[in-house]
């Protein structure tokens, strides 16, 4: 360790050593101390929250779906016993396969239209930046008053969709978006789809903007034609920021409840429920607290892989 | 070398074309908003319905301040937006400055898990925090919601800034400290003075982060006195059936302050989310 600090010293990163003690070890190791010691106390703080607001729950929520445990009642040790009545259990199926299509096609819409965006914010235009921003603001409302806005906009009364397609003689019938069984997972991908646009064009115009010019000019001096400079020099460029902003997005699209809460609340009979909102009323609704834990646990191994990765991405360009 | 730049202005009438489109999708709705919360009852529902409010009022804005407890629920997620950024700078910044410039044995074990800490997603964590909550007797306070918000605005803060105290040169600390400056000095005096938009772009981000968070203020807050605007109008759907008037002043304006914040800090904003940031 000694030996490793003295290095240190001589290292251009070696800021520790600032402080003077480059004559004697012994005041270099107290120096090392003291600075071991400001570090932990300034992230004091920080590790609390990690401890006691995440690992700790954490823990406890895989401890809890081992449990019978209802609001207000102490619960026994049933082991599995939550995991297997779940896949016995047909809205949990129907669950399951819910939020696997409504994740994979919510991402995939993003996606397309997100790089279509971009790439369109990306050609030269006057007023392109009042286009920009005027398309990124769903981004910045709250996700609780797009779901609300959209229901009002599906409302079968009163709504916009169905005033507009009456008033302009496109549609006869009255149209029950949200509570028609074959429309109302349409309908919710629809909104998560409108709100989560922005976020992969402002991700994917930041990646197109920092490409060089220079090499959509040598592609087209070498004879590429637009097809073969987009498939050969934007998208290889472009692959991480694909990568990164895919496996983000599926972690919050995957686990976010509000727009079905507001929207369908996993009706009509639970052709929208997904997972997270399950648990939700598994735990909150039906008050027991150990099958929902479990509910919200049974997708956190997929989630976790993502996770992981994301992980070493994002301390990549500071950490290696 | 002529096919190309023919390609590249029909592409141009392309974009142009799919462009009108996308702005009338994104904007639509917010027009139907603004447009409902202008309106007569008589203009929203029924056979009269219209499409452009022909008697634009502001009755519904009155409504919704003289009838409903929507200024507090105004008040409430002001609070607790504020505690919670304040929180997350202080305890980002130190933190960060921590993780990028000190030396210490577990540096990069807490650095990963920090990022893992932020992407574990609240759906996991709501149910037994909701125990935590209940034990702290934290269920119906404004403390107790900041403190949950923290869990997901401080690690990203810390992240943020850690990444950004980095590229702060060296040399220049390095000098502070020479002239006898300690480390929190220079920490104040040489880091943060340049890291200004580091920390408005994390500021931006813990303030709506916790003014739309939704599952944490619906799940530990039963009480009016504490509930926020997210909740406060998802319950506007139970309490009255005729009520979308009220209902899309209210979005409207709790739509406001991240929007406003938005247009003001975008450029730097933009540039926060690239480093692989916020919100799908």
């Amino acid at each position: 360790m000694a030996i490793r600090a003295h290095d240190a010293v001589a290292g251009r990163d070696g800021i520790a050593t600032v402080g003077s003690a480059q004559a004697r070890p012994g005041r270099a190791s107290l120096a090392l101390r003291r600075e071991r010691q400001l570090a932990y106390a300034l992230l004091t703080p920080t590790l609390l929250v990690i401890l006691f607001l995440v690992a700790y729950p954490f823990c406890a929520a895989i401890a809890l779906s081992l449990q019978d445990k209802m609001v207000g009642s102490p619960g026994r040790w049933v082991g599995l016993a939550n995991y297997l009545e779940l896949f016995r259990d047909e809205v949990f199926l129907r669950t399951a396969w819910n939020s696997v299509v409504y994740t994979v096609v919510a991402v995939a819409l993003k996606f397309v239209l997100g790089l279509t965006m971009a790439l369109i914010l990306d050609q030269e235009r006057r007023f392109n930046n009042v286009f920009r921003t005027l398309l990124f603001v769903p981004w910045a409302v709250p996700v609780i008053i797009v779901a609300l806005n959209w229901r009002w906009i599906f409302d079968d009364l009163s709504g916009f969709l169905n005033n507009f397609l009456i008033t302009f003689h496109l549609s006869r019938d009255i149209i029950s978006w949200l509570s028609d069984p074959s429309l109302a997972m349409g309908c919710v991908i629809a909104v998560v789809v409108w709100a989560g646009t922005p976020f992969y064009s402002m991700t994917f115009l930041a990646g197109l903007q920092a490409i060089p010019r220079e090499l959509y000019e040598a592609a087209e001096i070498d004879g590429a034609s637009i097809v073969q400079q987009f498939v050969y020099v934007t998208v290889p460029r472009l692959r991480t920021i694909f990568l990164t902003t895919v496996m983000l997005s599926t972690i919050w699209t995957a686990t976010n409840l509000q727009f079905v809460f507001v929207l369908t609340r996993g009706g009509p009979a639970s052709r929208t429920e997904i997972f997270p909102h399950l648990a939700y009323t598994t735990a909150l609704g039906a008050r027991r607290l150990g099958m929902g834990a479990a509910v919200s646990l049974v997708f956190f191994p997929v989630l976790a892989v993502l996770i992981l990765l994301l992980t070493r991405r994002m301390l990549r360009p500071t950490d290696d | 070398m002529r096919s190309v730049s023919r390609t590249r202005r029909s592409l141009q009438w392309v974009g142009n074309t799919l462009l009108a489109l996308m702005l009338v999708w994104t904007l639509v709705p917010f027009y139907w908003m603004i447009a409902t919360s202008l309106k007569k009852d008589r203009e929203i529902y029924g056979f009269e319905a219209t499409l452009i409010p022909h008697q634009p009022t502001l009755a519904n804005y009155a409504r919704l301040f003289a009838k409903t407890p929507f200024i507090l629920y105004l008040r409430n997620s002001t609070i607790i937006a504020v505690g919670t950024t304040i929180a997350s700078l202080v305890f980002g910044t130190l933190g960060a400055y921590a993780l990028a410039r000190l030396r210490f044995p577990g540096r990069k074990v807490i650095a990963r898990g920090l990022v893992f800490t932020y992407l574990v997603p609240p759906a996991l964590l709501f149910i037994p925090l909701f125990a935590v909550m209940s034990t702290l007797r934290l269920v119906d306070t404004h403390q107790g919601l900041i403190l949950t918000y923290l869990s997901f605005s401080v690690p990203f803060c810390t992240w943020l800034l850690m990444g950004y105290f980095r590229s702060v040169p060296l040399e220049l600390e390095e000098a502070a400290l020479v002239d006898g400056c300690t480390r929190l000095g220079s920490l104040v005096r040489v880091i943060l003075p340049m890291s200004l938009p580091a920390l408005a772009v994390v500021a931006f981000f813990a303030f709506t982060q916790s003014w739309n968070e939704f599952l944490y203020a619906n799940v530990f807050v039963n009480s009016v006195e504490v509930r926020t605007v997210t909740t406060g109008l998802t319950l506007f759907i139970v309490e009255d059936v005729f009520f979308w008037g009220p209902m899309m002043a209210a979005s409207f304006l709790s739509a406001l302050p991240p929007l406003v914040i938005y247009l003001i800090f975008q450029r730097w904003v933009v540039k926060g989310l690239t480093l692989g940031a916020v919100k799908g």
